[in-house]
């Protein structure tokens, strides 16, 4: 969609660069920051660069029996809500996407409800209502929390999945006597599986990382990566923990993520957002 | 009408109704927990925060929960504060996400592309990580104040634990969404009108005045709301880098819900978060729902 003036593409692009230098003092300086501590032994103030590099705090918190009950619970915790709420929305985005029933459009916009409300005040609601039901601090409690924040996602992006399968491949299927559910799984689902996929991973990511709701109904007795990274900060421990944490933990979820980079780039993203 | 399709109307009636009831099935669930898990709870919580059981088991009406807070400078002062620094980062976002989302709209090329991949990155970065790795750069001692001393300049007083830490945390978080929202209200302004705008001799500004801003009015407006409705009860960036005293009412509801266990007063002040934050939350979902109206 973008359109240069002509000429333009011979001119040193002033803002261009301006915004590239901007963004990466603000953008990036802090990220390398939090690497550059991670492979770091001694870094004292005034000096610039650190005063010796090395990996031994790596050892050091892998070596922490805390760091491995909070990893081993997130994982679980993660891989069960991404399950649940696949199972539960992928049905419900087809249904929105390719079936007419009453209340359709009020129903669609429902989901849109967590987002019209300030989270945290609606956490605190929630919880409230956990409170009387004993969920607070409980594993299913903070699944269930979870799972509301992945609905709108595991929605709205597979319902624009399901919309954009061709529909001529599928008649044409129906025309040659395949069943609807042989159309389903050889010819829909094929195709809408690579933004599926991305709407998988940017739940099972956004839940890994989720700390709000995990501390609010968690706490004491569920403690996560993100909560056990927040007492890290507040309890000052050592530096390197933290940032051994986050490259540690960081860095195979941003690959993942550019997996479903495709599915932000293409506005639809942004669209479900409001845009 | 012959008897064949008389007899087949019916049939598809029928079968239209089997339809829209499996369809409904489908649904059922995640509906169900959109009602029950955020409906129901916002209802319940202003219920319950103006009938409130006495000391006798028996409900009253009683506003005294809202009396305590509109009387007490603490939360005023945590209100206050949760104000200020929403309406400073939805100005800041707009100013910075505006110009990089227009220059993204008439640019390409390398250079753009760096800048759009820079501007979407923080998407890619937890809060926490985020949180972790500004104590280490604008925190004291930090890697800003270790660069100031090596150029020979003084420390600069630190934004950490002060009410522009957290500024500067959501900024941080708050621009990719910003920018990817403004970007696709902006794919809206037809080329042709610019550039019929730009044949009639209108600089950049006279197009951007004239021709963009009034049909991207509604964009900047979904795009404050949305930020607004995030900010207004952040808690991870303001609870690790914003001050204890005063501080934003996400801290504020978490600690008087858990450290305090006074979960009457932690939903007075969520339900006055609601009431607060209503007008941009009607706003937003209004303007979604033109929005699809409007979309084939």
């Amino acid at each position: 969609m973008r359109t240069a003036k002509p000429g333009t593409g011979l001119r040193f692009d002033w803002i261009g660069t301006l915004f590239a230098c901007l963004l990466t003092l603000f953008i990036a300086l802090p990220l390398i920051v939090v690497g550059t501590w991670a492979f770091t032994e001694v870094w004292r103030y005034p000096s610039v660069i650190p005063q010796q590099f090395g990996l031994r705090f790596w050892g050091q918190t892998l070596a922490r029996s805390d760091v491995w009950d909070a990893l081993l619970l997130s994982l679980r915790l993660t891989a069960t809500v991404t399950v649940l709420s696949a199972v539960i929305c992928l049905p419900a985005a087809y249904a929105f996407a390719r079936m007419r029933f009453p209340g359709r459009n009020i129903l669609f916009l429902s989901f849109l409800a967590s987002h019209a409300f300030p989270k945290f005040g609606l956490l605190v609601a929630i919880a409230g209502i956990f409170l009387r039901l004993g969920l607070i601090s409980t594993f299913w409690g903070v699944v269930l929390i979870q799972l509301v924040g992945t609905l709108m996602l595991m929605i709205w992006i597979p319902v624009a999945a399901f919309q954009n399968v061709d529909r001529r491949m599928e008649e044409a299927a129906r025309d040659a006597g395949a069943t609807p559910l042989r159309v389903f799984w050889s010819i829909t689902l094929p195709q809408a599986a690579p933004t599926i996929t991305a709407a998988l991973l940017l739940t099972f990511v956004g839940t890994f990382y989720e700390t709000e709701g995990a501390w609010l109904i968690g706490a004491p007795g569920i403690r996560t990566m993100p909560v056990l990274m927040i007492s890290f900060i507040n309890n000052q421990i050592v530096v390197q923990y933290g940032a051994v944490l986050s490259v540690m933990l960081w860095v195979p979820s941003f690959i993942a993520l550019m997996f479903a980079r495709r599915v932000i780039g293409t506005g639809a993203f942004a669209r479900g957002f409001g845009a | 009408m012959s008897a064949d399709t008389a007899l087949a109307a019916p049939r598809r009636h029928q079968s239209i109704d089997r339809r829209s009831f499996i369809g409904l099935l489908l649904v059922a669930l995640p509906v169900f927990l959109v009602g029950w898990l955020i409906v129901f709870p916002i209802f319940s919580a202003v219920v319950g925060t103006i009938f409130v059981r006495g000391p006798d088991g028996a409900t009253e009406f009683s506003l005294a929960s809202y009396r305590f807070f509109f009387s007490d400078g603490y939360s005023l002062g945590n209100l206050w504060l949760t104000l200020w620094t929403t309406a400073v980062c939805g100005i800041l976002l707009l100013a910075i996400g505006l110009p990089i989302a227009l220059y993204l709209r008439f640019s390409q090329g390398r250079l753009a592309a760096y800048v759009q991949a820079l501007a979407i990155f923080p998407m890619f970065v937890p809060s926490i990580i985020l949180a972790y790795a500004l104590i280490r750069t604008i925190g004291p001692n930090g890697t800003i104040d270790l660069l100031l001393n090596a150029a020979g300049l003084p420390k600069l007083r630190t934004p950490y634990l002060t009410p522009w830490g957290p500024v500067i945390g959501l900024v941080w978080d708050n621009l990719p969404l910003t920018v990817l929202m403004l970007t696709a209200g902006l794919s809206s302004v037809s080329n042709s009108a610019i550039e019929a705008a730009r044949d009639v001799g209108a600089g950049p500004l006279r197009v951007f005045v004239s021709i963009i801003l009034p049909r991207m009015g509604n964009s900047l407006l979904v795009t404050a709301s949305f930020a607004v409705l995030g900010i207004f009860s952040a808690f991870t960036l303001p609870y690790v880098l914003g001050p204890a005293s005063p501080e934003m009412m996400g801290p504020f509801m978490q600690r008087t819900f858990a450290d305090m266990n006074d979960p009457l007063n932690a939903m007075t002040q969520a339900v006055i978060t609601f009431a607060l934050c209503l007008v941009f939350g009607i706003f937003y979902i209004r303007s979604i729902a033109r929005n699809r109206e409007a979309r084939p």
